[in-house]
């Protein structure tokens, strides 16, 4: 499969929606031809009444068309910029729940890998960054091609040489388009990497403000943000002096071939040209070509300045891209289960499983036993010995190599817990229902007490309606431990996954946490722990030493 | 307009950074008004002149004698042609330029203010993606001349002087226009503005919402896979972006309808002044020439009115940005207060009666009832498991935080009398985060002490052993650190942060988790360079566990930490190493 690059994610994407960036692009075209309609009737009016001497009373016909035109014209701009809008809407909606799918589809694993915000980043403002280019650079860029040969084709029926001006002008348009182009796409690569360097300065500086305060140097580090600021202002001027000529050529082009084609039907109108068909110009063909001059480069001055939301739409692309061509281990797709294990009794089967990441090696395994209903695992071992590794197996996070296999009773839930508790934005219930949404107040009340923190829950005025994770505010490291365990506690899950559930605790919390596993221990449930602690340890009824990816039972218990 | 009032008082402080620049915000105006000024000109004259030429060509056609003079209507066409082009030039050049200067200004004026704050209000803000909104907003701050200053102030003027230039020739329609024109300017910006406010001003914060969502679902992917809750958990994140494309829709229909009038309201605009232009015409005031120039000036106001719908419909984002950043830049006022007698040069005795700290929306005290001594000299442990209070202590000790509750005296003045100067000289802080700027190895030793020569930064490295590691590096004390220090180990940052500290001279020393991430080979011959460094000031030390995989020498007390509250294990050790007697 060739890598997805960006511009075919941007093609293909486009693609979805081609029948609304179609009739956007339909719509514009109809506006320039209303544009084209009422300069002509701008120009017949102004003959009839200054050449002929129609009376203003008998002209209300072609005033009231031209009028009726006008609102024409906003209804079919109107529809062209929501047209676009939701092609753009529909696009972002559909790629960012690509993205989310793919991510989860890649597992915990995997996705730990990445610095979560940058994941986030591209997964809502580099999808956001899109809009730009889906409602106005892909609209912009056919209407780019074909007002201007509408107008060029009216003008050429009306004076071929008056056209020929505007076709003078024509074949610099590519060259326009290449000039503005590159002039913008290195403009916007080299404003975003100073801008990222100094935006960079700037959040260093006060990332690090309580260090400069403690050593009292605030006030040379907010001059030296001023003087970053402002030798990037230096710096950045010597480019844009040169970047802006680009676009200066388009406007001197567009602003000198209006004033020859008026200078020329001028002078041919005056009779002192006497080639070609300057002396069959009228006031009527010769105001209509002076008005529709301006309106051959409009599309194209639009382009240029849609132009920056293509630059930004192909980084954006790029990397989305690059995310989006990882390649999800087959185990983890669904088209692949194992078949599960011969007894009813095992819940878990490894038959010379390992694990191995790409650039380290097997990390894991060849792994071969058996979990029985009811046992209760320690995973000892030292740190890199592979524990975390060997319970994301077990959980399915990971894939074993295909040589090995690891087989799950039909249909087994698991409850999961690790030293980075999930907290989301939102209540306590909120959170603890992310264990089981169906739960009701009682179970969740039950659940908190079993995890030991009935008597904080007790003292909260807003009970279960208490808002927690927000930044700054909320639970302690402890706390937010024993939440995930509530956690545990109400989903009822057959097997309980615990990684180091008790690393960096006060001794309350470890002694809340301790008491709690006992208790899922005693209500049937089997626990498989990655842990060092002595007491968690005694509580096992097996235990697992890893040395090195190696897995030895030690008789225990 | 109530809301009005409030909007103006959002934007007053930044309008004010803005002020400061007038003289370059008018001439900028005043090169943008020029662009505008020549295209009407392009326009008129050119429709001018292709009129008359066409009426004077007929006459000669009919053998009539008619003279007109070409070459200055036909100089004008070319003047405007070649003004146009260089004032756009000209104005997109010097406006970037008056542009990034605000970015200066509004960056060093926000740092300062920054500065001057609690670090409470920073200290939850550490997340980078707090950070990025934080310039996010202050690039939203410096368009607002740009997009909402110049452009409707450059539409204004070229609108009166269109209005009165047409006014000279067909006083009706001068009137007409000019009220048509500042009905649509109104509604262009006044109108559109309060169409868009709503919806514009919750757009961060809806884009936010759904940043904030996305991150927790990947961070607890393994968790709501576990319970299989994930496909719940998407359509949350899906609701959240439904909303916000709600607010994007709505706004950008607002944005078509604004452009959609902008439209019909020139065209109209042309049509109508053609229509009392050609009354003026057969009345005879006026001559066909300047019958067809009228209208083709009020095309121009195209490029006007063009870009204010957009501009405006968005206001509440400008808006928004300005609201956050107001609640940073504009603290109470925290004067630092008149200290009551000279700080004491000596030996300083530090005081903690019934100190507590509860932050606001947290659900317990982060810290409750801490009393203590220190004499000087003396060496004092405070342990605790991470959240059980420490690194709040460390912020009330380096006067980043005022207690809520007690009071704290250092060389018996209260701590939050001291004058900045002197507690910066007096007391020095380790903070547990070690915090590095992403500039040289110098520069970073010297903030400690920007008078030191290299002579004594290699001192200071040479006792926190990086002396030779850094002596190897090709650029030695020029090698850059990275961002955070990331381009050097943990370890390697955490004994910066420590050298840093020698190069200074301070009579009480806070060390939170000196040694964290320091091997425990290293922290060993540390702990002894630290030792005699320390002689003769007074130390408070933050650890996990006195005690605990190296000693910190010296330790004299030891006060154990838990949710916040003090349990003192009062052991007064003797003797190094912190053995107990």
């Amino acid at each position: 499969m060739p890598a997805l690059t960006a511009t075919r994610l941007l093609t293909d994407l486009a693609a979805t929606q081609r029948r609304r960036l179609a009739l956007a692009a339909g719509c514009g075209l109809l506006e320039g031809a209303l544009v084209v309609l009422q300069a002509g009737l701008f120009a017949w009016i102004a003959s009839a009444l200054l050449v002929d001497h129609r009376p203003l009373a008998r002209m209300a016909l072609p005033f009231a068309l031209w009028l009726s035109t006008l609102p024409l014209r906003g209804l079919l701009g109107y529809a062209r910029e929501t047209l676009a809008q939701d092609a753009s809407l529909a696009v972002r909606k559909r790629l960012r729940h690509r993205l989310l799918d793919h991510l989860a589809r890649l597992g915990p694993v995997q996705v730990a890998g990445h610095h979560t915000a940058s994941l986030a980043y591209q997964a809502v403002e580099q999808v956001e960054a899109l809009d730009g280019y889906l409602a106005r650079f892909r609209v912009q860029l056919v209407l780019a091609v074909a007002v201007p040969l509408l107008v060029l084709g009216i003008t050429l029926y009306l004076d071929w040489l008056a056209a020929i001006f505007l076709l003078l002008a024509a074949p610099l348009i590519p060259l326009f388009m290449a000039l503005v182009g590159m002039g913008a796409e290195r403009l916007n690569r080299e404003q975003f990497a100073a801008v990222s360097q100094l935006s960079g300065h700037f959040i260093d500086r006060v990332r690090s403000l309580t260090t400069l305060r403690l050593f009292g140097h605030t006030e040379r580090a907010t001059q030296s943000i001023h003087a970053a600021a402002d030798g990037y202002r230096v710096r950045s001027m010597r480019t844009l002096r040169l970047a802006f000529l680009s676009s200066a050529v388009l406007e001197f082009f567009a602003s000198v071939a209006i004033a020859v084609v008026a200078i020329y039907v001028g002078f041919g109108l005056l009779g002192y040209i006497g080639y070609g068909p300057a002396d069959e110009l009228t006031l009527f063909s010769g105001l209509f070509i002076l008005l529709l001059a301006p309106e051959f480069f409009q599309p194209l001055r639009s382009l240029a300045q849609h132009y920056h939301d293509r630059a930004a739409a192909l980084g954006a692309a790029e990397r989305i891209a690059e995310l989006l061509d990882q390649p999800v281990p087959a185990t983890r797709r669904n088209d692949a289960p194992s078949p599960p294990p011969a007894s009813e009794e095992d819940l878990l089967v490894l038959d010379a499983a390992s694990v191995a990441h790409p650039g380290r090696g097997t990390v894991l395994g060849p792994v071969t036993t058996t979990v029985n209903r009811g046992d209760t695992i320690v995973i000892t071992g030292a740190s890199g010995s592979g524990k975390s590794t060997l319970l994301q197996l077990a959980a399915g996070f990971v894939a074993p190599e295909e040589d090995g296999a690891c087989r799950r009773a039909p249909n087994l839930r698991f409850a999961w817990m690790d030293q980075r508790p999930l907290l989301v934005h939102g209540t306590l219930a909120d959170n603890l229902r992310l264990a089981d949404p169906e739960a009701d107040d009682a179970a969740l009340t039950r659940a908190l007490e079993s995890a030991h923190l009935g008597e904080l829950l007790a003292r909260l005025p807003q009970g279960l309606q208490t808002p927690v994770g927000e930044r700054g505010a909320g639970l302690s490291g402890g706390q937010a431990q024993r939440l995930a365990l509530a956690r545990v506690f109400l989903s009822a899950a057959p097997l309980v996954l615990l990684d180091e559930p008790t690393a960096s605790l006060d001794a309350r919390s470890e002694q809340a946490i301790m008491s709690a596993l006992e208790a899922l221990k005693a209500a049937g449930r089997t626990l498989i722990i990655a842990t060092h602690h002595p007491a968690l340890i005694a509580l096992a009824s097996r235990r697992w030493q890893l040395d090195q990816g190696r897995l030895e039972e030690v008789p225990h218990g | 307009m109530a809301d009005s009032s409030s909007l103006m008082r959002t934007l007053r402080p930044w309008l004010g950074v803005l002020a400061k620049r007038r003289r370059r915000l008018w001439l900028g105006g005043g090169l943008m008004a020029l662009t505008l000024l020549s295209a009407l000109g392009l326009f008129a004259v050119s429709g001018w002149f292709i009129t008359a030429t066409g009426l004077t060509g007929l006459l000669f056609a009919a053998g009539v004698a008619a003279t007109l003079d070409v070459y200055v209507p036909g100089g004008l066409i070319r003047l405007f042609a070649v003004t146009r082009t260089a004032s756009r030039y000209l104005e997109r050049l010097y406006n970037h330029d008056t542009v990034l200067r605000l970015l200066a200004d509004l960056r060093t004026r926000l740092f300062a203010a920054l500065a001057g704050q609690s670090s409470r209000v920073l200290a939850g803000r550490r997340a980078s993606d707090w950070l990025n909104r934080l310039t996010a907003d202050i690039d939203t701050l410096d368009s607002l001349y740009l997009r909402l200053l110049a452009p409707p102030a450059v539409a204004l003027v070229a609108g009166a002087l269109l209005s009165a230039f047409v006014a000279y020739f067909v006083p009706l329609a001068g009137a007409v226009l000019g009220a048509a024109l500042l009905a649509g300017w109104l509604w262009f910006t006044l109108g559109q503005a309060r169409l868009g406010m709503a919806a514009s001003r919750r757009h961060v914060s809806e884009l936010e919402a759904l940043r904030g969502g996305v991150m927790e679902t990947l961070q607890g992917l393994a968790e709501l896979e576990a319970y299989a809750t994930l496909a719940e958990r998407q359509q949350r994140l899906e609701r959240l972006e439904a909303r916000l494309h709600e607010s994007q829709r709505q706004l950008g229909r607002r944005v078509a309808l604004g452009n959609a009038l902008q439209v019909w309201l020139t065209g109209t605009a042309v049509a109508v002044t053609l229509w009392l232009a050609a009354g003026a015409f057969e009345a005879g005031s006026i001559s066909g020439a300047v019958t067809v120039m009228l209208p083709m000036a009020v095309l121009a106001m195209n490029e006007a009115f063009g870009a204010l719908p957009a501009a405006f419909t968005w206001l509440g984002a400008t808006r928004g940005a300005a609201e956050r950043l107001n609640e940073l830049a504009d603290p109470a006022p925290a004067a630092e207060p008149e200290p009551t007698k000279a700080p004491p040069s000596g030996e300083l005795t530090l005081t903690l009666d019934d100190v507590g700290v509860r932050y606001p929306g947290a659900l317990e005290p982060a810290l409750d009832g801490l009393s203590l001594r220190l004499a000087p000299g003396e060496r004092l442990a405070v342990e605790g498991a991470s959240g059980s209070g420490k690194s709040t202590l460390t912020a009330l000790l380096g006067r980043q935080l005022a207690p809520s509750e007690g009071s704290i005296t250092l060389g018996d003045i209260a701590l939050d009398a001291w004058p900045e100067e002197a507690l910066r000289r007096r007391v020095a802080v380790l903070t547990q985060q070690t915090e590095l700027l992403d500039d040289s190895l110098a520069a970073n030793l010297r903030l400690a002490n920007p008078e030191a020569d290299n002579e004594a930064l290699w001192q200071a490295l040479d006792q926190v052993s990086l002396a030779a590691w850094a002596g190897a590096l090709p650029q030695g004390l020029k090698t850059r650190v990275g961002e955070g220090g990331r381009r050097i180990s943990g370890g390697q940052a955490r004994r910066v942060a420590l050298a840093r500290l020698f190069l200074r001279d301070p009579a009480l020393v806070v060390l939170d988790e000196p040694f964290a991430g320091v091997d425990r080979t290293t922290a060993q011959a540390l702990g002894a360079a630290l030792d005699a460094w320390l002689a003769g000031r007074s130390v408070v030390y933050l650890v996990h566990k006195a005690g605990g995989e190296v000693a910190l020498p010296g330790i004299q007390q030891t006060i154990s930490l838990v949710n916040g509250r003090p349990t003192r294990a009062a052991t007064i050790h003797h003797g190094p190493e912190g053995s107990p007697q």
